[in-house]
């Protein structure tokens, strides 16, 4: 459609505006991250949008090598619920996209587990606070409590659903002539499925595996209810960073949450073809 | 108004020039094909006539009036799209009524004008069905009935058969036709099929590349090819072009075609037009207009096959098939193999020259 | 892009080798299985237990031993008449009600300015999806900081007054509640444009154009063309995003703590309390079961009337 002059100006004002709401939080954590105490809880006049006087104190902080002015003691440094996210979300992908995957191919060429689409999707709907205290139950009876492991577990299962969806819409459409002329060649169906399939769904694999482990990361209520010291994960670690001598420490939090916000920003523009699909459970395709 | 009058017209994509200055003019109810192979630009041409795309250089009038800056829903233009682009969310009613309520027509007018058009279609009792999953010739009548509905004087189609079963399109061919006699509106008819526009339209105008080849009626372009691309493209196969030089033998100026031998001498006003002219010509003629063994200078070529069609049988010539090739209706007598020798029918020899490609035409 | 058919039933084709295909379509599917059971039957059956009890992990016994506080349906009853839980309810579904349609309107907005292409499009777009894909604890911090009595939002709200602005944002009832929507609209809005997007890209531009050349406005064509083919995807955008409204929790808890007092504390930041706080487990556990059933029962309404 060509479109008038007065009407792409219009377009460009209003993106340029979206754009601008867009980053402004996103920069202000920014600009706070590397913001010195002194700059923390500047108001009015004082207040600026860059730092006056840029430093990694707060990254400092936060991995124990105590900067200039904060007298306060950490308990622990980022390293460890750094860590702990690393460690539970990257188990947790694999063992969602394990079942996942492995279910997703019993349903489209075998019609395994009928049941399983809508099942899953129910364990989406309902608040996850409303099935926590069983989790936690069961979870400190088996020895899961305040585990890396354990929350690997409870996240694998959260969002089995996901990777169960997204695996199954690529496998329908994955056209089966290629597994059948294996098959013609006497390859059982395992080896077809090892062999030949997974092989070439290796991009939507690797899509649907980033956006699984970029849900896992993104998690905080789970790791809340289900971690208390040790193995606690980067948001826990973040909310519970607070000093009452220093009041809110807005820029060693802000440093924490950039470290946080960062790797699924950069995944999820890596895998924007796939969002759509993976966000409807496959019933609209980019 | 509804001449169409195109002067000068350029269309640029970008680096790439899809029409090289088109000058055409499309008399009042007249039935137009722009013709030509995918990418010669006719769509290109029709899109600009519709309002759809603006013109690089150039303008586009109707009548008298100049068309530039007036946008594509007030052109007053019918225009069917290829895949008929109805709206299948929709009955048929609605897509037929569509026009009239989006400009406001009363409502008393657009039921009128609606159940007359049905009518005239036949499309009376589908009126309240749902768009979606009709057959294709009941939707090629509701996308014209739709445009048709909004009495627009100038009609646009844009290959409307090409996604059509074989079988049908001879019928749907003769429905157009019939309609646009009916109408009596100016239509342009874009397409890629000869035989379409040989027996649809009033003229043809022949492209190729973004050029305007030659423009006429279906029987000029089809005697009377203003190059060799124009030859080629009418008529199914279509003429024989054979490369070669001019030389002058006892009986007249002749064409040496090499392997083939010399051709009978050419027709006088043709060898006047010829000679003193560049040497590398091609020598043309209609397969349709093939004598076997004649008398006199022949052209010979050994016989690859013959394809039996029925009515027809085509005789291809040549090592490969495809030098010459000859059509004779099916009782005639034919040789069963080994070489031919032919000669075309003097009226039908046509000359070229090898380099422009442009017609030498006789004086 | 198209719509597909996403309705639960597999298409199974029986083949010659079928022992073995259904075999190893069992083996397959057993890992979700599992794991799919072990977290619904049996937190479901544990709950059902000790909902009928006034069991709490302070009582000293373990939870087998709940029945020694059965109080059958009284944490039910107790349910109807807990003001604070309705409260929250309704908050939740006042932040529903407001929310939702605004990031549907905006996305929707958004998306009819990038159904063509322009140059820098690509980046652009890229950038207006980071909002969902940021942390939503983090983007909770991010809005907490904002909205700070001395902070960004009250300093660009001064550009454009006479006097500075210095609305305590999170201190006061209503505007923290206006605080928590802004957030997650925030955050969201992005979720509808890229859905919305999806859905307007499939509209057949042929379609479009030819009911442009029939006559129709801009606005004519928005409606008469493009919504009514975009209804399923809509309704799509609107149930994923209603659905994760409800759950809402991370973003909001670390801005506000469900605070000032009560006044943003939607159901899960209330059942998040009352478990953690007060730990009235046996009670939490009739609010979970109650929550369930009201939604599966508006789950199967809402697919009833969908199938229609």
């Amino acid at each position: 459609m060509n479109r008038s002059p007065v009407f792409e100006v219009f377009r460009y004002a209003a993106i340029l505006i979206a754009l601008a709401i867009t980053l402004v939080p996103i920069l202000w954590m920014v600009s706070m991250a590397f913001k010195p105490v002194a700059e923390w809880q500047a108001t009015g006049a004082a207040l600026t949008w860059v730092p006056r006087t840029p430093t990694l104190d707060n990254f400092r902080f936060l991995f124990g090598q105590s900067g200039s002015d904060l007298i306060v003691a950490l308990d622990r440094t980022a390293g460890k619920p750094i860590l702990s996210s690393l460690l539970s979300a990257s188990v947790g992908t694999l063992i969602a996209m394990s079942a996942g995957t492995a279910a997703a191919y019993g349903l489209s060429r075998f019609g395994s587990g009928a049941n399983l689409p809508l099942a899953l999707i129910q364990l989406r709907l309902f608040p996850p606070m409303a099935v926590m205290i069983p989790v936690m139950i069961m979870w400190a009876f088996l020895g899961l409590m305040d585990t890396w492991w354990g929350l690997a577990l409870i996240y694998g299962i959260v969002t089995l659903p996901f990777a169960f969806w997204l695996m199954k819409t690529f496998f329908d459409d994955m056209p089966k002539e290629i597994e059948e002329a294996a098959l013609v060649e006497g390859c059982s169906r395992w080896r077809v499925f090892t062999r030949v399939t997974l092989p070439m769904m290796a991009a939507p694999l690797a899509a649907a595996a980033l956006f699984v482990f970029i849900l896992n990361w993104s998690d905080y209520l789970i790791a809340l209810l289900l971690t208390t010291r040790e193995w606690v994960t980067i948001p826990v670690y973040m909310a519970s960073l607070s000093s009452s001598m220093t009041g809110q420490l807005y820029g060693a939090k802000a440093a924490l949450g950039l470290i946080a916000a960062v790797p699924p920003v950069i995944l999820g523009v890596m895998i924007q073809k796939h969002l759509v699909r993976g966000l409807t459970f496959g019933a609209l395709k980019q | 108004m509804s001449a169409i009058r195109l002067e000068n017209l350029v269309k640029r994509f970008g680096g790439f020039t899809a029409l090289k200055t088109m000058d055409l003019s499309i008399a009042d109810g007249e039935f137009m094909a722009l013709l030509g192979p995918s990418g010669c630009g006719k769509s290109t041409t029709m899109n600009m006539i519709a309002g759809m795309e603006r013109p690089s250089e150039g303008r586009i009038l109707f009548g008298d009036r100049d068309m530039s800056g007036v946008p594509m829903g007030r052109r007053g233009v019918g225009f069917v799209f290829q895949n008929y682009a109805i709206f299948t969310h929709m009955t048929v009613r609605r897509n037929l009524d569509y026009g009239l309520r989006m400009t406001g027509r009363p409502a008393a007018e657009v039921a009128k004008r609606t159940a007359a058009m049905a009518d005239l279609l036949g499309l009376t009792d589908l009126l309240d069905r749902p768009a979606a999953g009709l057959s294709v010739n009941i939707l090629q009548r509701l996308a014209i009935g739709r445009s048709a509905v909004m009495e627009p004087a100038i009609f646009l189609l844009d290959e409307p058969l090409s996604n059509v079963d074989a079988a049908f399109r001879a019928v749907m061919r003769t429905e157009l036709k019939s309609l646009q006699r009916q109408f009596r509106q100016t239509m342009v008819y874009v397409t890629h099929d000869q035989l379409e526009a040989m027996t649809m339209a009033d003229r043809i105008a022949v492209m190729d590349h973004g050029v305007l080849q030659q423009v006429g009626t279906p029987l000029q372009v089809y005697n009377d090819p203003a190059n060799i691309f124009v030859a080629r493209f009418i008529g199914a196969p279509g003429m024989n072009l054979l490369p070669g030089r001019l030389a002058e033998t006892d009986r007249g100026l002749a064409v040496d075609l090499g392997p083939l031998g010399l051709t009978p001498p050419l027709p006088a006003p043709l060898a006047a037009a010829a000679r003193g002219g560049k040497a590398e010509v091609t020598y043309g003629f209609r397969p349709e207009e093939v004598h076997l063994d004649p008398e006199g200078a022949a052209l010979h070529l050994p016989l690859l096959l013959t394809e039996r069609i029925g009515a027809r049988n085509i005789l291809h010539l040549g090592e490969t098939g495809d030098a010459v090739r000859a059509v004779f209706p099916a009782g005639a007598t034919l040789p069963a193999g080994g070489t031919v020798r032919f000669a075309p029918a003097e009226a039908s020899v046509r000359l070229f020259d090898t380099a422009s490609g442009r017609a030498i035409r006789g004086v | 892009m198209t719509m597909a058919d996403r309705i639960p039933a597999p298409a199974a084709q029986p083949r010659a080798d079928a022992p073995e295909t259904a075999r190893l379509g069992f083996r397959l599917t057993l890992p979700a299985q599992i794991l799919v059971l072990f977290i619904s039957v049996f937190p479901l059956l544990m709950q059902l237990y000790i909902s009928l009890t006034d069991w709490s992990p302070l009582a000293g016994v373990s939870w087998p031993h709940a029945w020694e506080y059965w109080n059958s349906f009284a944490n039910y009853t107790d349910i109807l008449g807990d003001g604070r839980l309705w409260s929250a309810l309704w908050r939740t579904a006042l932040v529903i009600m407001v929310c939702v349609p605004v990031e549907f309107l905006l996305g929707l907005a958004l998306a009819t300015l990038f159904v063509d292409d322009f140059p820098g499009k690509r980046v652009a777009y890229s950038v207006l999806i980071m909002p969902m894909m940021v942390v939503p604890a983090v983007a909770g911090y991010m809005f907490f900081m904002l909205f700070q009595s001395g902070g960004p939002v009250n300093d660009i709200l001064s550009w454009f007054t006479p006097e500075p602005v210095t609305l305590a944002w999170l201190s006061d009832p209503t505007l923290a509640l206006v605080a928590v929507m802004a957030a997650d609209i925030w955050q969201w809005t992005p979720l509808m444009f890229l859905i919305l997007l999806a859905g307007l890209v499939g509209v057949p531009d042929d379609q479009l154009k030819a009911a442009a050349l029939l006559g129709a406005s801009p606005w004519a064509r928005f409606r008469t063309i493009v919504i009514p083919r975009m209804k399923t995807i809509i309704v799509i955008a609107l149930s994923i995003r209603v659905i994760e409204a409800f759950k809402i929790f991370d973003t909001l808890y670390i801005m506000t703590g469900g605070g000032p007092g009560v006044a943003t504390e939607t159901i899960s930041v209330y059942i998040y309390k009352i478990t953690t706080q007060d730990l009235i487990w046996g009670y939490v556990a009739a609010i979970a079961l109650f929550i369930l059933i009201a939604l599966s029962v508006a789950a199967v309404w809402a697919m009833k009337r969908m199938a229609k």
